[in-house]
């Protein structure tokens, strides 16, 4: 198969165990992304798949060729990889135009000029080819970079939370136009964020690594989001709302309504997460739903987040995020009910 | 396409014959989007989750017939895979009408087979090579 397949893949630093059996296969043309927090793991496999870490266990093949397992190490210039790193990594002493013809020192020149400037044209960047890159903005940089990352025509392409660098608007400008480049292109890109939009937007399937170095769940964006298999996943997209509860005759109760837990041993303790989007609110008399006090609201822009807590004095607060205009001065008798899309049920483990 | 290349082999015939039949499901059923055969689709996206359920159920049996201590893992693995075969179900019915149905659905083919089915088992070819 072209593209990537990494398995069996473990990892320590020193007793720190960092990857655990993680495996990931990336046919060309699509991008996959590893989702996780800060410190699972993520970087070091790309770093293993780039050949920069020695693997300890475990196999990584790039077009059919074993590039690394136990007793094969291809070396990093050899594996036919583009890296494109979180800082660009540009050199600051060559233009925009030597960038980008730096890793292609295997052809005659002329021929890495025109390779160049068609990855140049493709990235928008023709008309900067003679600046160095502290005269670029941020943006600009990293479209430079992607240039320079695909020029040598690499087999496999590894993302390095290449847009963390950039402020909101440009990051979603320029990862709408990488993706655009990528898809042309047709290279496998592994991209490693920390941010679920991020991996929302641009992947065709996202691999969740938790803590533990394992994959917690692999699937296409609509799936991670609406059915995670694991707390873990549910709780990555932000704040939860916790209701605990017992499964009986395959639901919970919670102050907020029951929730179906279907293939869920009776009697089980379980907690009820539930997105703030999928608590809805209603302020007209005859509304059904839990009666809820208002405490704050905090406009967003796009929406509002709404903090309640129970009218029936209930401990603990309740968000929810609506979608509309909300104006708590004019909002009386607010009652809430759970939307079944947004609520997961997931076991209690010991120590919760 | 995809195929049953030597890095995704199990060296195992009866699970690779498995994997390789699966994968020729597949193949057809992207020909047949392919070529704007839609309606086929349907019924051949049926064919390929029954043997899928099937080949999970042999494969379990033999895990267990050679005491591979992570049974119950990948048999739970087997199972979470089911609402993505339901998925698949639900893709091929829209197809005709829906082009993004038509793409998801060989996204999630190509990726239940590669990365799902045949990557997962990959994990259990030492124990395999070694029974």
């Amino acid at each position: 198969m072209k593209g990537l397949l990494i398995h069996g893949v473990c990892h320590a630093f020193g007793d720190n165990k960092v990857l655990d059996k993680v495996a990931v296969v990336v046919p060309a043309g699509e991008l996959v992304c590893l989702l996780g927090p800060s410190g699972c793991g993520k970087s070091t496999l790309l770093r293993i798949a780039a050949g920069l870490e020695v693997l300890q266990e475990g196999s990584v093949v790039i077009d059919e060729v074993t590039v690394a397992s136990n007793t094969v190490h291809v070396e990093p210039q050899d594996r036919r990889i583009g890296f494109m790193f979180q800082d660009y990594a540009l050199f600051p002493h060559l233009t925009v135009l030597d960038n980008v013809t730096f890793g292609m020192k295997y052809l005659p020149p002329e021929k890495a000029k025109a390779r160049a400037m068609d990855m140049l044209a493709q990235v928008g960047m023709t008309d900067q080819i003679s600046k160095p890159p502290h005269m670029l903005s941020g943006g600009q940089q990293q479209r430079v970079a992607l240039a320079r990352a695909l020029a040598p025509e690499p087999k496999l392409l590894l993302l390095d939370e290449p847009f963390s660098g950039l402020d909101t608007n440009m990051r979603a400008r320029i990862r709408e136009e990488t993706l655009g480049v990528l898809k042309e292109c047709g290279v496998a890109t592994l991209m490693v964020t920390h941010d679920p939009e991020e991996a929302m937007f641009m992947a065709d399937r996202i691999k969740i690594l938790g803590r533990d170095g394992k994959i917690l769940q692999a699937a296409r964006p609509h799936e991670i989001y609406y059915h995670p298999k694991h707390e873990f996943v549910a709780k990555l997209f932000g704040l939860m709302n916790r209701f605990d509860g017992v499964v009986d005759n395959a639901r919970v109760e919670t102050p907020l309504g029951s929730v179906a837990a279907p293939d869920m041993a009776e009697g089980l303790k379980v907690q009820v997460l539930i997105r703030p989007e999928g608590i809805v609110l209603a302020s007209s008399e005859n509304a059904n739903g839990t009666p809820l006090e208002l405490l704050s609201t905090h406009l967003l822009g796009h929406d509002n987040v709404v903090r309640l807590r129970l009218a029936s004095g209930q401990k603990g607060e309740i968000y929810v995020r609506v979608h509309h205009a909300f104006e708590p001065e004019l909002a009386m008798g607010i009652k809430a009910k759970i939307d079944p899309d947004y609520a997961f049920v997931f076991p209690v483990e010991a120590g919760q | 396409m995809v195929e049953l290349t030597s890095s995704f082999k199990l060296e195992f015939e009866a699970l690779d014959q498995d994997h390789r039949k699966m994968i020729d499901q597949v193949n057809a059923i992207i020909t047949e989007i392919d070529t704007g055969n839609t309606e086929v689709c349907k019924t051949q996206v049926a064919d390929f989750v029954i043997f899928s359920k099937q080949h999970f159920a042999r494969e379990e049996q033999l895990l267990v017939s050679i005491n591979y201590p992570d049974v119950d893992k990948h048999r739970k693995h087997h199972r979470d895979l089911y609402d993505k075969l339901d998925h698949m179900l639900e893709f091929a019915r829209m197809a005709p009408e829906n082009d993004i149905a038509c793409e998801s659905l060989k996204k999630e083919l190509v990726y239940f087979i590669m990365d799902d089915v045949i990557t997962a088992d990959l994990e259990f070819k030492d124990f395999l090579t070694n029974a």
